[in-house]
């Protein structure tokens, strides 16, 4: 197809801003399906993306689109994921594209990521078309919402396209704009083949999927490919295109968007971001540099019950072969038996992991309290990284301790700014700025304010994002960026139950912190752990010294009411069910805590 | 133990059920009565042997809802069934809210001779939370017409751990408890399951919860005070005068056999447990049609099982259980076999060795069941037939 009458374009907007409607609605305008085949949300098409609104990975459709001025176009839609935690993989889509439509809520205006994805876009030099949504719910307040565009992101008033993707006013003029406005690929279809991968799947019959954008030369079936960045070497076994459904098709050409067929047995192998080139005379340069997006966020899974160890660890290996993200290590604690060390993107890719592995693999799993990657430097000069903080090394082996640290960005309306500061400033962040968004006062909430602040990713991992969001009455937003490592002092707490040490309780906190979070934790435990035939006391500790504790006291009365008119039989079955119930119970050394107490206290955030 | 059966009766009758109440009893059912009283002898008469009997408990529901007359006609049919023993003890249980002074002239001149008083407390806040239908005064008044007419084997019933109730309080309860000198005073701890209108009061808040702490003190305060005034604990519910130890409960504890006649009644006989339907319309069904009512339960108790429950019920009472004497009958070294939890549980000090015998310590009576599951076979229990 001639390159000029191509279009690559993605959305851009903040969780449940209406991306993945407007979507909808353009593949029904083009005509690439009907309405009645269109199940809402056509580019979600993982069940957990649907329930939750959010879309996890990209995905792409090619819509074929006659305009006002006679031609058909071929406009590429690529969906991008709308979450912090996939900032890689957005920036990834966006370098597939030429343009981005901006999809700002007139109910809510300029979020957070909406700012993080708008400055991704601007960094790809896209071609961006600010859509103002949802302007005709009641709530909307698209003046104020204008301004603000104007005033943040410097689009006037009437460079602004006012649209309802749900009811489809506005989104026949959007089309026209991608026409007009976003410009053609500019890729030589006689050079060397350069095409990016902005996302791939694991099928069991063709390998691994790699859906690609190429911006040189031509891809078909049989071609040898070879991968710049990772190396790895393939033989095409099929090209095709998303209409949307994967449609073969005989080339790939220069402009185009589809997917390759690899025969690749994990994705791991098949990275998004880097570029593929032909094995014979290929190309030099990569499109982009190549860098695997790295774990952030750690924690355990173990199996509930330890005789599920071997099918976890073959759904993790089936889970993974499609999320080259997910990075996972066998481990194993006294209490919990084996189970893995995962290493995850961010807190919504651990929950998404976890929702997959319970949900497509019918597991029943323990999640333990998430962490992040500690350097450690000891003083016999040997570094040393620990995710898990039951195996960070006594204190006279450290010398210094390095974690991660992120710059946030947080918008709220004024009104909240003294809450959230105090909880930032808690949460260990450091203040870098205040911005006003705009300027029209939204009654008694006051003004919009972006906050900028760097803090421990550490920080962030428990209750903090409920907190935000519960502060502001649920108006802030977030958006984080991995900024690297910083000195820390911090220090290993421990929770001693009956005078043994948990394993799986231990927290890495700052100092200052340890007697507040020691007392929060032996107390929740005082309140799950039922009471025993003796007292148990519950003790926290750093190092030798105890900061909380808690006596839990001796059980004093168990015994059954009136055994009626020689109802031997039921008293019995009474008892039985008490020993059935001790079955089910955790030991710590003589004490026995029931599963889902133990469970409570491994989420608590702390 | 002779071969003498114990013969329950079951009445599930009541003007109103209690709060608290999870026992097989219906109310606004009195349409049923006679019908319920002839489907009892028909029972009666399909399932004897002419069995010797020990003693007759009629319990309830609110057996003292009947008149004389019909109490009549119910010992009158045990009487022409069954041998009943010379001097066994016929006992009736009899909510003090429905009885009068004449009601218990009359019934003991027909031959009842215990009388077991559902007073469960001597404070009308209590009775109320209880949902009992009488008052104290009732109560009181019930134990002295008692004692009027010549009963000499009055029990007491009692609850403790009601939400609310204070130690204090108990403990006057107690106190005027043991001044109206009953010859037998049973104490059960207040058990509730989901459901019942007090454990619903509990959840909306209208009602404080249940603190088992309290329960322990103030079952421990009234040992105290019912030793002191000189009864016996003679089992983990139950005190008694010398000689006022009630015998029809003791069968169960002994392992003994027993019948039960009516809804929901138990039996035991030649090693099997059997329990009547407690739906009061299928077991009417049964009389219609002339045949015994069908079985909510009917389980063989194996050896192992009997092992168990012998060493189970036998904890209960307060002189334990001789493991010697057991070994023997079940021809397996049963302080072998348990050494192992015997030594953690007197370690833990809920139970004590006395020579042959073992028996729950003072700890031990308030935590018996964390000593009785202990006991229990493991793996398959018992096989129904």
């Amino acid at each position: 197809m001639d390159q000029s009458l191509i279009r690559n374009f993605c959305i851009i907007a903040h969780i449940d801003h209406g991306k993945s409607t407007l979507a909808d609605r353009l593949i029904e305008l083009t005509g690439a399906m009907r309405s009645d085949e269109i199940r809402e949300q056509v580019l979600d098409s993982m069940d957990l993306e649907r329930e939750r609104g959010i879309t996890i990975k990209a995905k792409a459709i090619r819509l074929d689109y006659r305009a006002t001025d006679g031609s058909i176009y071929r406009l590429n839609l690529i969906d991008t994921p709308g979450h912090v935690d996939f900032s890689y993989e957005v920036s990834r889509t966006l370098a597939a594209c030429e343009g981005a439509v901006l999809v700002i809520d007139a109910t809510q205006g300029i979020q957070a990521q909406t700012l993080a994805n708008i400055y991704l876009a601007m960094e790809h030099n896209l071609e961006i078309i600010p859509v103002l949504n949802k302007i005709d719910l009641p709530a909307a307040e698209p003046d104020r919402v204008l301004e603000e565009i104007d005033t943040v992101l410097g689009y006037s008033g009437d460079s602004v396209l006012m649209m309802s993707a749900k009811t489809g006013v506005g989104v026949p003029r959007l089309l026209e704009e991608i026409v007009k406005k976003v410009t053609p690929p500019v890729g030589n279809v006689n050079r060397p083949l350069r095409a990016l991968i902005f996302d791939s799947h694991y099928d069991s019959y063709k390998g691994v999927i790699a859906y690609v954008r190429v911006t040189d030369g031509h891809l078909s079936k049989g071609d040898e490919l070879r991968l710049m960045g990772q190396g790895t070497e393939m033989e095409v076994l099929e090209v095709g295109c998303f209409a949307p459904d994967q449609l073969p098709v005989k080339v790939l050409s220069a402009g185009d968007v589809g997917y390759v067929a690899t025969g690749l047995k994990s994705v791991s192998e098949c990275r998004v971001g880097d570029t593929v080139t032909t094995i014979e005379s290929g190309a030099n340069d990569p499109l982009i540099g190549y860098r695997p997006a790295k774990p952030m966020v750690f924690a355990g899974i173990y199996p509930t019950e330890a005789d599920a160890y071997q099918e976890l660890r073959e759904s993790m290996e089936k889970l993974s072969l499609n999320d080259a993200s997910l990075s996972y290590e066998p481990e194993s604690s006294p209490l919990l038996g084996h189970g893995f060390r995962c290493g995850f993107l961010g807190l919504l890719h651990l929950d998404i992991v976890r929702e997959r592995l319970e949900r497509e693999f019918a597991l029943s799993l323990v999640v333990t309290a998430p962490g992040v990657r500690y350097i450690i430097h000891k003083t016999d000069e040997q570094v040393v990284s620990v995710v898990n903080p039951s195996e960070l090394p006594s204190p006279t082996e450290i010398e210094i301790i390095e974690e991660p640290w992120v710059s946030i960005s947080v918008i709220t309306p004024s009104k909240f700014i003294g809450a959230l500061m105090e909880l930032i400033m808690d949460s260990g962040g450091v203040y870098k700025r205040t911005e006003y968004l705009g300027h029209v006062l939204l009654g008694e909430l006051g003004q919009r304010v972006q906050l900028e602040y760097e803090m421990p990713l550490r920080s962030m991992l428990t209750t903090f994002y409920d907190q935000l969001k519960s502060r502001s009455q649920g108006y802030a937003s977030l958006d984080y960026e991995l900024i690297g490592y910083k000195d820390a002092k911090l220090i290993k707490l421990d929770v001693l139950v009956n005078g043994l040490l948990v394993d799986a309780f231990s927290r890495i906190v700052p100092p200052d912190k340890a007697h507040d979070v020691g007392k929060m934790m032996v107390a929740k435990l005082k309140e799950v752990i039922p009471r025993q035939l003796f007292q148990v006391p519950i003790q926290a500790a750093v190092g030798s010294r105890i900061v909380a504790r808690a006596d839990i006291p001796a059980m004093r009365k168990d015994v059954l009411a009136k055994c009626y008119g020689g109802d031997v039989t039921r008293k019995r079955k009474l008892l039985e069910k008490q020993k059935e119930g001790k079955k089910r119970m955790k030991h710590i050394g003589q004490v026995e805590v029931p599963k889902e107490a133990f469970l409570g206290v491994l989420k608590l955030g702390a | 133990m002779s071969d003498a059966i114990a013969l329950y009766i079951h009445f599930p009758f009541c003007l109103r059920k209690c709060n608290y109440c999870s026992f097989v009893s219906y109310q606004d059912k009195e349409d049923d009565i006679s019908t319920y009283l002839q489907a009892m002898n028909r029972e009666v008469e399909l399932r004897t042997n002419g069995e010797q009997v020990r003693s007759i408990y009629l319990g309830g529901g609110t057996p003292s809802l009947l008149s004389p007359w019909q109490i009549y006609d119910v010992l009158d049919i045990i009487q022409s069934s069954f041998l009943v023993i010379h001097g066994a003890e016929v006992t009736l249980e009899a909510n003090p809210g429905t009885i009068d002074r004449h009601y218990l002239e009359e019934i003991r001149k027909l031959g009842i001779n215990r009388l077991s008083l559902g007073v469960q407390s001597l404070d009308d806040d209590t009775l109320s939370i209880l949902g009992r239908i009488h008052t104290v005064v009732e109560a009181r008044d019930a134990i002295e017409f008692a004692r009027d007419v010549g009963f000499t084997n009055v029990n007491v019933d009692l609850i403790y751990g009601v939400p609310g109730q204070s130690l204090d309080n108990w403990n006057w309860v107690i106190e005027d408890t043991i001044a109206l000198e009953p010859d037998h005073i049973s104490l059960y701890p207040l058990t509730l399951e989901d459901g019942l209108p007090l454990t619903l009061a509990i959840e909306n808040e209208q009602v404080p919860p249940l603190d088992s702490d309290i329960a322990a003190d103030q079952y421990e305060l009234a040992e105290d005070c019912l030793e002191s005034s000189g009864y016996i604990h003679y089992e983990i519910s139950n005190w008694a005068r010398s000689g006022k130890e009630c015998s029809h409960n003791m069968v169960y504890w002994c392992g003994g056999a027993y019948i039960g006649i009516g809804v929901a009644a138990h039996s035991y006989m030649h090693g099997r447990r059997c329990a009547n339907t407690s739906d009061l319309d299928l077991y009417l069904e049964s009389f219609y049609k002339n045949r015994l009512p069908i079985f909510d339960l009917d389980e063989y108790i194996g050896r192992e099982l009997q092992v168990s429950e012998t060493i189970i019920l036998g904890l209960r009472l307060s002189d334990g259980i001789d493991l010697h004497h057991a070994s023997d009958r079940f021809g397996i070294d049963l302080i072998k076999r348990y050494n192992r939890q015997i030594c953690e549980l007197t370690s833990l000090g809920l139970l004590e060795c006395r020579g042959e015998r073992v028996a729950l310590t003072r700890r031990g009576r308030l935590l018996g069941n964390q000593v009785f599951w202990r006991f229990l076979p493991d793996g398959e229990l018992g096989t129904n037939e």
